[in-house]
């Protein structure tokens, strides 16, 4: 039964790291959308919503089915625990990446502003986290999120200069409060980073820790 | 462990004929609490057990050295008195053993060998232990009954109630569940639950659920030695030898 069991979390994980992945692809699809003002790009992006909600609803199913049948417990259990976190975190990230793509897709035909920020910078170093803390999840490997609270420092510093200088542009159109947002939507996106890296570290060494 | 110890084992090694069954085993067991004993058949939990009320001493050819510290007396020490330490060390087996006789009679056997002869005493004995091993309400009205009419789970139960009759401090449980249903099973948790208030159990169990269920501590034992002991949640959770983390997590045993 255990052989069964252990084959069935390996899957689990499997799935859960195609969600991760999917969760990603449509932040950056996002964001190249946003940079590119391609309506096109940003209306599929806003087209995935539902397929990642029926992810989330089947592998969290998943979970707890493995958990009736099952009782996993030490690095079992902790896995579990773990990718429940992912899920939702993967959720989230890519709720952000429909929201920024709406945000491009209502902005498409106006002048960009975005590329005058440092958007795409900030977009990249959030997607590289976010890579690091999916891989991490695939490899058990915590060499890849060291140094992950540093990262969101400077993170959390680009979003503050973003709102300084959103601010200027602001003044000339209020509209343009949606472009800001895209900072905050992103500085979100590597908090959920960073939770993810706390439960790979849970999961592989059975210690809470805090990025911060 | 901070808590008062009531047992203590140190260096404890223990052979059947050639065979080293026990090797160097130390391990504090904790007053009032509930200590479970894991690990693969043949890895010496309950070889462990019958150490502590020396049940081993009946069988043949075997040896032990190292030492066994129960209320502060070393319980090889010339001049233990077994009975009296039986009676301070009480157990119950696999499977449930009453005698062939009343329900009344089963409980009541104990503090009679133990010089208690005085019938309302005996009473009021057999009462306060049916009602602390939770069966009471079940058996009251038919004491006189023979206890091999009883289900299994109660037969159990009252096994409980005759190890308490005599007023032990520790009670050891040798796979107490492993022949009963769950909701008989459910009872006896419950009750090992209420024990520890009074008592200090100690319980082998192959129910990895059961022993995270029941317990405080847990101790891990495999070929002999008891590779980690620790806070039941943390060997569930994150035990912190690989061994101890394979086996309760079905990758052998």
């Amino acid at each position: 039964m255990a052989e069964k069991f252990h084959t069935e979390l390996q899957n689990l994980r499997q799935d859960t790291l195609e969600m991760a992945h999917q969760g990603r692809d449509m932040l950056r699809s996002a964001v190249d959308a946003l940079i590119r003002q391609d309506p096109d790009l940003a209306e599929s992006v806003i087209a995935r919503k539902e397929e990642i909600h029926e992810r989330e609803v089947r592998l969290e199913e998943h979970c707890y089915q493995l958990i009736a049948l099952y009782q996993p417990m030490a690095k079992d259990m902790r896995a579990i625990a773990c990718t429940l976190k992912l899920i939702n975190a993967s959720l989230r990230i890519g709720r952000y990446g429909k929201t920024i793509a709406k945000i491009a897709k209502e902005i498409s035909d106006k002048p960009s502003i975005a590329n005058l920020m440092s958007i795409p910078h900030m977009a990249d170093l959030v997607i590289d986290m976010v890579d690091d803390a999916i891989a991490a999840y695939e490899s058990d490997n915590l060499n890849v999120i060291e140094g992950f609270s540093a990262r969101d420092d400077t993170i959390d510093a680009l979003r503050h200069s973003i709102f300084r200088e959103g601010i200027t542009y602001m003044m000339e159109d209020p509209k343009n409060i949606s472009r800001c947002m895209v900072a905050r939507y992103l500085e979100r996106c590597a908090d959920h980073a960073c939770k993810i890296a706390e439960n790979v570290h849970y999961m592989e060494i059975g210690e809470r820790i805090e990025i911060k | 462990m901070s808590e008062t110890t009531i047992i203590s084992t140190s260096n404890l090694n223990l052979w059947y004929h050639e065979k080293l069954a026990l090797q160097s085993v130390s391990i504090k067991i904790p007053k009032n609490k509930v200590i479970a004993l894991i690990g693969p058949s043949g890895c010496g939990k309950s070889t462990l057990l019958r150490c502590f009320n020396r049940l081993n001493d009946l069988i043949d050819h075997v040896k032990i050295s190292g030492e066994i510290i129960i209320d502060n007396k070393n319980i090889h020490a010339a001049g233990t008195d077994v009975v009296t330490l039986r009676k301070k060390i009480g157990m119950v087996f696999q499977k449930p053993n009453p005698f062939p006789k009343s329900i009344w009679e089963n409980v009541a056997y104990g503090p009679k060998v133990h010089g208690v002869n005085d019938k309302s005493e005996l009473n009021r004995i057999v009462e306060q232990s049916l009602r602390h091993a939770a069966i009471w309400d079940e058996v009251k009205d038919r004491l006189n009954d023979s206890a091999l009419g009883l289900s299994g789970g109660q037969q159990q139960r009252l096994c409980i109630a005759r190890t308490l009759a005599v007023e032990p401090e520790v009670i050891l449980m040798d796979e107490p569940c492993s022949a009963l249903d769950p909701i008989a099973t459910a009872k006896i948790e419950n009750l090992i639950d209420m024990l520890k208030q009074d008592y200090t159990v100690i319980i082998v169990t192959h129910n990895m659920q059961q022993a995270a269920r029941v317990s405080d501590y847990t101790g891990f034992m495999y070929l002999g030695k008891l590779i980690e002991c620790g806070k039941t949640v943390q060997i569930f959770e994150h035990p912190n030898e690989e061994l101890t983390e394979n086996y309760i997590t079905g990758r052998f045993g």
